[in-house]
């Protein structure tokens, strides 16, 4: 017990990565064994990360469950975990989507124990990310995510994954450098990669780095860590990876892909960027708004425009992580301009979208592999009048479509209210700008189910297509009880990231 | 209130709700037990909403800080406060409650003879199409789905905020959807016509344009005054807030923060009430099946639109108050003169949309064959009425006109899918196929073979057209006419015109239907509906000649006096309702223009059209009249609806599926991936220069090379080896000579 | 009057250069082994005359004389042995033609 207690962090992140190598020694031929042993690999960090929820304290500031281990003490980095109020949602829906995601690759049929592996991995990156104290530790997770998920686009994705995988890891990748440079520079020059640290020391170092000023160089550092997370995020222009990666990937990986990646560079921006830069992040502020209601726009339309079912959910995703992206806008701002009141209820706003959106995204996804599953074809014109064919299906998928939505009532709404709501009076045109996203978003999602399952019956699919199994309804229950506990009573989450964000300003 | 009412008020939009869910969930296949389950759900609802209004009713001075009920928890937490929400119960609540209840209950019982319970299923009818005879195959779900809209509709009522409030609305948004689309399959050969499915997303997307606006309107209230809650913002304190709302800039020049708030909510109205430029949503939501048009039509959506600008009319007029307020710092003596409400900005606007929505809706309606779609636009019409009453400061004339439409326009639309389902009973009896169930041309001569649907949709029809004293139609219109006259003469010739146009397509509607001999041989055949369905009618029918006794001035002559002498306090929803505002709205003054302009339009109208009609439409391929008299072209204008529905599809659809592929293929492929793919050619194009002009012929170059060197070197140096003893003593003497110099030079 | 160390050394000059010249440029290897033979005499008055001109000890360059006579006569012994053997071979005693070892 005390091993618990003292360890839960690293218990959670290192479960995926134990039951990996129990993989290993599993024959790959016994498929079934290696499927239940990923799912229960999966499960542990589910059940000790409730454990962590209910023993987190959101009245206490700073970091909980913390860890602390030498690990380079020469350059000054050291294995530091912890979580605070908006970390600890993030570890939620990682140990949640996880577990759902395995669940539903019950029905990969080839290579099994490789995927399973992957997968894991996969796992215990994402955590490492959100618990990581220290920026080379952030660093390490950060980049050791992208290579399960490169192999997991590249082996078991569908006809275009050789393109989507590359087009992933090296715009991810190239976005990375600069990050790396920029963790470098903060390290060596402060003596420590600590992140809490950093927060107060960088900010007000005023050394000289090869001629360069203190100023220069944390502009040229902004930059750079700006441009690694907006290629995560992603922030439009430099969203294109996405619909190739979300489309081409397996289910599971696209579950995880939206669910719980593109939060890694929301994180960052989250975790990083503004701590580190307040200035610079204030003065950048604008910008970052203006492309995050581009993306809101243009996404929304571009979602519309779609005729491929996948890749009409990828750029919703693109569309709701805007809302992230002017969330943190609106944040940057206030902390150095003032209106706290709006900067809360952005940050809150933006925090809360992001498990929101891994939700409806993983939802979605995931419903969009059950159909791909039955007639494998994505393609919206070729669906037609499913309901009468696949009822819960139908049911299911309205449901998840009115959150992905924004629906009140359900999750969606929530923080894309408080969002609205924190930008509404820092970057009023924008914000009236991004209610065209809005309503196309309406339009799209609507679109997405006329295709589907309203219309006229399509009746090649008479006999040739099952409703959705037990298993898969499993696979998804858990996020519709959530969207609609979220919907409808949020103060249970958002109490804790209000905790931690009101004490930002 | 008591504590306990109070309690029980949260429950009201419960039933339903558990509705919802049992029916998807559980129920689905059984349709007794859904049913059942649907209509005890409304009717716990009903008579939980009855108790708590009318104990409303019995509460004096209700409306005033001690006498409402209010209950309100957290619901998320900002910085070191929280938000909240909860449920209010003041007078305007409690009159909603009454009315949208009892349509609601009338609603759910008509569905079940509609959906044509009892009878088996059709093989040959399809999920997602509309029933012939059988009962309807998805006839669990419409009553989950009603469900749902019932609870959507009473959150709505009953929240204490403008978020529940939005929230709701968008509930009912989303069902309005489901519902119209509820025949998602159909689909007709003429590729013009709406199928229910588009109507649905029609409806859908044309409110959803007003409500992200609407939303904006919710977040600058909330910013400007740190909450949403109605009594906080519009009570307390005697209005402080509203003051302060009313003399603070706003982001848009030339606006306080109360006229924006209430410019960008009357948006969300004008889209959910289906007024211009946002109205062609309403009509093509005929689509869906008839107790839907009802009650998204008269007992709900439509409803919350109005519901929503009366809520928030104080933020409408509060610029008023600060105009009040100018004026009697500065002129003391006229101070207490008041003259009337303030027209505010907003209310100005609102005032001039539903004026001209009220007479724009109704002159298309006379030029309309289907049966509903003239409901449809006498809907938008009458709307439009309320909206503009509101507009010019007639805040119990347009909360009056909301309740008695209600009720009649419910029991209209009832009555019309009586008429319809009477149609297609004929028609099938008749194995008639080539007449169209819901057109008016092929009808006549009902009168006889549906009675009591005749009755009680002539009462409907009665009190649209506003036949003084006994429908209740007449006393709300009049009481509009009245605040019209006395506050903005534009809006009472507007307003008067189209209620003389509405009594004329009205009495039109009647004549078509029901008077006359029938024009096809469904007519010849129809018969009278089920209980479940007449039932209903006739209990609304009721309360449309009933409801509008509530309001009877004192003033009025003769009826004034005797509503007083019967004990009954005339003029009582005047008083009830003042009790929602900070200052009771000042009753206006009996005038007779108003009043004879009220029987002149009603009777007029009504005479006129029995006059044109009583000898036309003999055969179904006869022209109409009004066409005769004005003309092909205007006519077709009318009939056309204006071509807004094109001009929209021009202006705004096509141009979104554009801009949807221009996003995708010509911007991220296009552009961003096009630069992108040239940056990665523009990479492995250096990576090739550099192979090719430095690695291959440099580094390679370099390292192949310095063999070559040391082998070419060798070759070189070969020939010294002569085999030659004395070449090679030759090559001693010269190097001893060399060193042997060197040394005498260092030396 | 004496003869001065300079006559004698430029005499030993003259016979190293005509030894050297031998060495370098005869064709018959026996006259290569007279040219080494006159190298060496030539190296002997070299020796002898430094000593007799020079403070050294009564035997210094004699002993150093009597040794590089000594030398020469093995030397040219093995040297004509050499060439016995060489000419039994290779039928010629011409230096330049036995070039075996060359590239």
């Amino acid at each position: 017990m005390d091993l618990l207690n003292s360890h839960l962090l690293s218990l959670i992140l290192l479960t995926p990565v134990a039951g990996a190598l129990v993989l290993l020694l599993i024959p790959r031929d016994q498929v079934g064994a290696l499927r239940w042993t990923a799912f229960i690999a999966s499960l542990v960090p589910l059940a000790l990360s409730v454990v962590l929820w209910l023993n987190f304290q959101p009245d206490i500031a700073g970091y909980q469950f913390r860890e602390d281990f030498l690990w380079f003490p020469l350059v000054g980095s050291d294995y530091r975990l912890g979580v605070d109020g908006v970390s600890l949602p993030m570890v939620l829906l990682t140990a949640l989507l996880a577990p759902l995601g395995v669940l539903f690759s019950f029905g990969v049929q080839d290579k099994v124990k490789a995927y399973m592996i992957l997968f894991l991995l996969l796992e215990t990156g994402s955590f490492g990310v959100f618990m990581a104290l220290d920026l080379l530790l952030f660093f390490l997770f950060y980049e050791i995510g992208l290579i399960p998920m490169y192999f997991l686009i590249n082996i078991w994705g569908s006809a275009n994954k050789q393109y989507a995988s590359f087009k992933f890891m090296l715009y991810t990748m190239a976005g990375s450098l600069g990050l790396l440079l920029a963790t470098q520079v903060i390290g060596l020059t402060l003596g420590s990669f600590s992140i809490e640290n950093a927060v107060t020391a960088w900010p007000a170092w005023s050394g000289t780095i090869a001629g360069l000023s203190a100023t220069t160089v944390r502009a040229i550092a902004f930059w750079a860590f700006v441009i690694a997370f907006a290629i995560k995020v992603p922030i439009w222009p430099f969203h294109t990876w996405l619909p190739d990666a979300h489309t081409e990937a397996p289910t599971a990986g696209s579950m995880m892909l939206a669910g719980v990646l593109l939060k890694l560079g929301a994180y960052g921006f989250l975790r990083l960027v503004l701590p580190l830069y307040p200035v610079e992040a204030a003065a950048g502020a604008p910008v970052l708004a203006t492309l995050a209601t581009i993306a809101i726009v243009a996404a929304a339309f571009a979602s519309f425009g779609q005729s491929d079912f996948k890749r009409l959910v990828a750029y919703s995703s693109v569309n709701h992580m805007g809302f992230v992206a002017l969330g943190v806008a609106v944040a940057a701002w206030t902390a150095q301009h003032g209106g706290a009141q709006e900067g809360i209820l952005a940050l809150n706003g933006a925090v809360l979208q992001m498990f929101n959106h891994g939700l409806s995204a993983a939802g979605m996804f995931l419903l969009v592999g059950v159909i791909y599953d039955r007639t494998h074809t994505r393609n919206l014109d070729d669906f037609g009048g499913l309901m009468p064919l696949m009822p819960v299906y139908g049911g299911l998928l309205l449901f998840t479509s009115m959150a992905s939505l924004g629906l009140p009532g359900l999750n969606g709404f929530v923080s894309e209210f408080m969002v609205v709501r924190g930008a509404f009076p820092v970057f009023s045109v924008l914000t009236a700008i991004s209610m065209i996203g809005l309503l196309m978003t309406g339009a799209y999602i609507l679109y997405g189910i006329y295709k589907t399952i309203y219309g006229p019956l399509n009746t090649k699919w008479v006999g040739h297509t099952s409703d959705i199994s037990a298993r898969e309804v499993i696979a998804w229950a858990p996020l519709g009880i959530l969207m609609l506990v979220l919907g409808l009573a949020p103060n249970w989450m958002v109490s804790v990231i209000n905790a931690a964000v009101a004490r930002l300003f | 209130m008591s504590p306990e009412l109070v309690s029980l008020t949260w429950l009201i939009p419960v039933p339903p709700l558990v509705s919802f869910f049992l029916i998807i969930l559980l129920t689905n296949r059984s349709k007794a037990l859904s049913h059942t389950i649907a209509i005890a759900s409304i009717a716990t609802s009903f008579v939980l909403s009855w108790i708590v209004a009318f104990a409303a009713f019995g509460t004096p001075h209700f409306g005033a800080e001690d006498a409402i009920g209010a209950l309100s928890v957290p619901w998320f937490d900002v910085g070191s406060g929280a938000f909240m929400m909860g449920v209010l119960v003041d007078p305007l609540t409690a009159i909603m409650l009454f009315f949208a209840s009892t349509a609601m209950l009338a609603i759910f019982v008509y569905s079940v003879g509609y959906g044509n319970y009892g009878k088996k299923l059709d093989p040959h009818d399809k999920p997602g199409w509309p029933a012939h005879n059988g009962v309807d195959p998805l006839y669990s779900r419409f009553f989950a789905y009603l469900s749902l809209f019932a609870f959507g509709m009473l959150v709505l009522i009953l929240a204490d905020n403008l978020l529940l409030m939005f929230m709701g609305w968008e509930v009912m948004g989303l069902c309005s959807y489901l519902l119209i689309g509820f025949w998602y399959a159909r689909k007709y050969d003429d590729p013009n016509k709406i199928t229910p499915r588009q109507a649905g997303v029609k409806a859908f997307m044309t409110t959803r344009v007003a409500d992200v606006i609407m939303l904006l309107g919710i977040v600058y209230l909330y910013f400007a005054t740190g909450t949403l809650s109605f009594r906080e913002i519009m009570f307390a304190q005697e209005g402080e807030m509203l003051r302060h709302l009313a003399s603070t800039p706003s982001i848009v020049a030339g606006l306080s923060q109360a006229s924006l708030v209430g410019i960008l909510v009357l948006i969300g109205t004008i889209g959910k009430s289906a007024q211009f430029p946002l109205h062609t949503w309403l009509p093509d939501a005929m689509e869906g099946p008839t107790p839907v048009s009802a009650m998204i039509h008269a007992a709900a959506m439509v409803s919350a639109g109005v519901y929503s600008v009366i809520r928030m009319y104080p933020v409408l007029a509060a610029d008023g108050l600060v105009a009040h307020a100018a004026e009697a710092a500065g002129h003391a003596a006229e101070a207490a003169a008041h003259h009337g409400p303030v027209i505010t900005t907003p209310m100005g606007v609102l005032a001039f949309i539903g004026a001209f929505t009220a007479l724009f809706a109704a002159t298309i309606a006379v030029a309309q064959n289907d049966v509903k779609k003239v409901l449809a636009y006498s809907t938008i019409s009458q709307l439009g009425f309320m909206l503009a009453a509101l507009g010019i400061g007639g805040y119990v004339a347009a909360a009056f006109h909301l309740m008695t439409h209600a009720f009649f326009k419910a029991l209209l639309f009832l009555g019309s899918g009586s008429i319809i389902h009477g149609m297609e009973h004929g028609a099938h009896h008749a194995h008639d196929h080539a007449s169209d169930p819901q057109d008016m041309r092929y009808m006549g001569g009902l009168r006889h073979k549906m009675p009591i649907t005749f009755v009680t949709f002539f009462i409907g029809g009665m009190a649209l057209a506003g036949l003084p004293i006994v429908t209740a139609g007449f006393w709300s219109k009049d009481e509009i006419l009245l605040d019209a006259w006395l506050h903005a003469p534009a809006v009472f010739y507007t307003l008067a015109l189209a209620a003389l146009l509405t009594a004329f397509y009205t009495t039109r509607q009647l004549w078509m239907v029901f008077f006359g001999a029938p024009r096809s041989p469904s007519a010849e055949h129809a018969h009278e509906s089920h209980w479940t369905m007449t039932a209903p009618l006739v209990v609304l029918s009721v309360f449309a000649v009933g409801a509008g006794w509530l309001n009877i001035p004192a003033d009025f002559p003769l009826f004034g006096q005797l509503v007083a002498s019967l004990g009954l306090e005339p003029g009582w929803l005047h008083h009830f309702l003042g009790g929602t505002l900070v200052e009771h709205p000042e009753t206006p003054a009996f005038t007779l223009v108003p009043l004879i302009t009220s029987l002149v339009v009603a009777l007029g109208g009504i005479t006129l059209g029995w006059w044109v009609y009583r000898n036309a439409w003999k055969t179904s391929s006869d022209v109409d009249p009004v066409e005769r008299t004005i003309g092909g072209v205007i006519y077709g204008l009318l009939k056309n609806k204006y071509w807004v529905d094109e001009l929209y599809d021009v202006l705004f659809v096509k141009p979104a599926f554009w801009l949807g592929r221009v996003f995708f293929t010509g911007i991220d492929k296009g552009v961003i991936d096009g630069f992108l793919h040239g940056v990665a050619w523009v990479s492995v194009g250096v990576g090739n220069v550099f192979r090719d002009y430095f690695d291959k012929p440099v580094v390679n170059g370099a390292s192949d090379g310095s063999g070559v060197a040391v082998k070419w070197a060798g070759r070189e140096l070969r020939p010294i080896q002569t085999g030659r003893v004395q070449q090679y003593l030759i090559m001693v003497m010269a190097a001893a000579f060399v060193i042997g110099f060197f040394m005498w030079a260092a030396r | 009057m004496s003869i001065p160390l300079s006559w004698y050394l430029a005499l030993s000059a003259a016979l190293f250069s005509i030894g050297v010249f031998g060495v370098l440029s005869r064709r018959n290897a026996v006259g290569v082994l007279m040219g080494v033979e006159l190298m060496l005499n030539a190296v002997n008055i070299n020796l002898v005359a430094f000593w007799h001109y020079g403070a050294f000890g009564p035997s210094t360059g004699l002993a150093f004389a009597l040794i590089v006579i000594a030398i020469a006569a093995a030397e040219a012994a093995v040297g004509l042995a050499l060439i016995i053997s060489v000419y039994r071979r290779r039928k010629t005693v011409v230096v330049d033609d036995v070039n075996l070892m060359k590239f």
